[in-house]
């Protein structure tokens, strides 16, 4: 709990992620209204404000009305991870005013509010649900000013309360209660194909910035976890400007692409099924690896049997230090989570690489094409400010004729491009190795057949004439070894 | 209220009858009822007077409602603005053994001064728009009665500038109040010897 009493303090939810949306926390002092659909987590969003911010000394008073059961609110609170019961009684005061309202309506909850503070001195004033008092006036007149009278009560004295409420948006620019709010936090859902995607939203925040935009959020044992929209900005000053490059593990293309990549580049591998993508980033990470730069897998294509029966192929296993396999479905994989959860698999790690195999399943885990070039953006963004090299790979629909590349502006978010191709023949199947696009960097626009043996993906020292690709190579300006440019 | 009224609150195991049937109240009962009838003569609701009796009671105070006690207390005049926060200073204070006189207006508070002469005074100096700061000044000329400046502004260098000798920003937290007031008066609210050295 911020311990300034002013208006401008802050209290913490405890879930950083969550007091970074809220530009610190929730206004300390402040009337917050936490709205949204019965089971849209909004109990246990005040449940975990008032465990982590109640002490015996300041303790938190956590009123039921007519909406949910105390019995109801106990036993399901009980169930979360920051649920401490010795708290309860000493700390954590939980308490029915249904009844009051039932005999004596909203004057008995004023004057019940009021032996409150004047006997609890609580930091955390809940009322659960605070739309359910609105039966409870006569008409509209009577509720401003039962609503004016318990915001001046609260307002003369240090607490931060917190009203829950089943109000939909129509409701937002009607209902007198979002007028003394100060801050007001929606949680709702959306639809994502046949999945429900929750969001939370601030929709009003006073005395401080905050992160705007839906944020996705999932309840669990734990309590509220929210993953922050990634909007990143360009941030160039941010950027690594390391010299030395960083190889692909493949040497001939090493040369291709003048030395490697650059340390914080985005590399796209596009190229047909079975073209050798996947193989390709495991190159990547392993000559990584074994370098002494750990590396992330992050797969949404094979389970990790799998992928170690390629690799071992190879020679390989994925058991190498320095290697971490972060293996998700993409059928029921949400984008915002997962993104969180290869940024801290690079912190954890102190990953310099990063495989994502591959970008088609992970449009289609994101749903919506604009969350989908967000997160992208935003993580290679990231890593790029990191200096971790990201090796992304994209499955093109032709076999052998390639006429699109950029989808979804991939392309356009990577300095590099390697597009794989197969080459028909009579009687045998070719496979080439263009490069595309070497952003800050001259490269050897050729088109290079390869193949795989057990060593790996090997370039042939031929240059086909005619790779039959209407991509032809072009070259890149050679410019400072700047980044990002367009 | 009636008496009876009052001890409505009382739990049945604090009643004992006499053989004749009628309701008998120990020496303990009394000095209550006399305190929450002092209570509610100075404008004290009667759910707040019951509360500071409470309050009192499990403090341990052995003048709960000795009149003589009450004369012997410290007085605060409060100065506010709003009249909830004046209410809950007022509760929080009294818990504390002051009396106060609480007022709303910064011509009564200046009137209220003279009539009362409070050990201290707590103003808030968003009282009487402009009044607040003007007031200070008046008061601090008319006395060395510490004067404890409240604002849900951050304007103590103006308060203290105007004579004030305390600044707190609002919300006041109770105990940072109650705290205020003793360091400014230098004592608690029983160590006044007899009304002559109120001041």
């Amino acid at each position: 709990m911020t311990e300034h009493p002013g208006s401008t303090g802050r209290v913490a939810s405890g879930n950083p992620r969550l007091d970074a949306i809220l530009g610190g926390g929730l206004p300390a002092h402040g009337i917050n209204l936490v709205v949204g659909p019965p089971g849209s987590g909004k109990t246990v969003l005040a449940q975990q404000y008032v465990f982590h911010n109640a002490t015996p000394q300041r303790p938190a008073i956590y009123l039921t009305t007519v909406s949910e059961p105390l019995e109801k609110v106990l036993r399901y609170g009980q169930t979360m991870a920051f649920f401490d019961a010795r708290a309860v009684g000493r700390a954590v005061h939980y308490e029915d005013v249904g009844g009051l309202l039932g005999e004596d309506g909203l004057t008995a909850v004023l004057e019940r509010v009021d032996a409150l503070l004047k006997g609890h001195r609580p930091a955390i004033i809940v009322v659960d649900s605070f739309k359910a008092l609105t039966p409870y006036a006569a008409d509209q007149g009577a509720f401003r000013r039962f609503l004016h009278s318990l915001a001046g009560r609260l307002s003369a004295f240090p607490v931060t309360s917190l009203w829950i409420g089943e109000y939909d948006s129509t409701e937002l620019s009607t209902a007198p209660e979002f007028a003394v709010a100060d801050a007001i936090v929606s949680l709702s859902s959306d639809r994502v194909g046949q999945r429900e995607l929750r969001v939370l939203q601030v929709l009003k925040l006073r005395g401080s910035g905050f992160l705007s935009g839906r944020h996705a959020y999932r309840v669990s044992e734990a309590g509220m976890e929210v993953f922050p929209r990634l909007a990143d900005p360009i941030d160039a000053a941010a950027y690594s400007m390391a010299a030395e490059r960083v190889s692909s593990g493949i040497p001939a293309l090493d040369a291709m692409l003048g030395d490697g990549y650059w340390p914080g580049a985005a590399t796209l591998v596009a190229g047909p099924t079975g073209s050798g993508k996947t193989l390709m980033g495991l190159h990547f990470i392993v000559s990584g690896a074994r370098r002494g730069e750990p590396g992330v897998i992050a797969t949404l294509q094979e389970n990790p049997t799998q992928l170690q029966r390629i690799a071992q192929g190879f020679g390989w296993s994925l058991a190498e230090p320095g290697i971490e396999l972060l293996c998700r479905t993409p059928v029921d994989l949400y984008i915002d989570q997962w993104v969180y959860e290869v940024l801290a698999a690079i912190e954890r790690t102190g990953a310099r690489r990063v495989l994502i195999d591959s970008l088609g399943d992970l449009a289609f885990a994101a749903g919506d094409e604009t969350r989908y070039r967000e997160y992208l953006y935003s993580l290679v963004q990231r890593c790029s400010r990191l200096g971790v090299s990201l090796l992304m790979t994209l499955e093109l629909p032709d076999l052998f004729q390639v006429t699109r590349l950029s989808e979804q502006g991939v392309s356009h978010v990577s300095d590099n491009v390697v597009l794989l191709q197969y080459l028909r023949q009579p009687a045998v199947l070719r496979r080439t190795l263009t490069l595309i696009k070497t952003r800050a960097s001259l490269h050897q626009p050729q088109v290079r057949e390869f193949t795989i043996t057990p060593e790996g993906i090997t370039l042939e020292d031929e240059i086909l004439a005619d790779p039959a690709s209407p991509a032809r190579p072009q070259p890149t300006e050679a410019t400072a070894p700047v980044r990002p440019s367009s | 209220m009636t008496a009876g009224g009052m001890m409505a609150r009382f739990s049945d195991d604090q009643r004992m009858t006499s053989p004749g049937g009628h309701r008998v109240y120990s020496r303990d009962q009394v000095e209550q009822l006399r305190f929450v009838k002092a209570q509610i003569d100075q404008g004290i609701p009667p759910a707040d007077a019951h509360r500071l009796l409470a309050e009192r009671a499990a403090a341990g105070s052995v003048t709960l409602g000795a009149p003589e006690a009450a004369e012997t207390r410290l007085l605060i005049l409060l100065a506010e603005r709003d009249p909830y926060a004046a209410e809950l200073s007022e509760y929080f204070l009294r818990t504390e053994g002051y009396e106060v006189a609480a007022v709303l207006d910064a011509a009564e508070a200046a009137r209220k001064f003279d009539e009362l002469t409070p050990s201290m005074t707590v103003i808030d100096l968003l009282i009487s728009p402009g009044g607040g700061l003007e007031l200070c000044r008046q008061l601090k000329q008319r006395s060395g009665a510490p004067v404890l400046a409240i604002s849900t502004l951050e304007t103590s260098d103006q308060a203290l500038e105007a004579g004030a000798d305390g600044f707190l920003q609002k919300p006041l937290d109770p105990l940072q109040l109650v705290s205020a007031v003793k360091d400014l008066l230098g004592a608690s609210a029983f160590l006044r010897p007899s009304p002559a050295g109120r001041r």
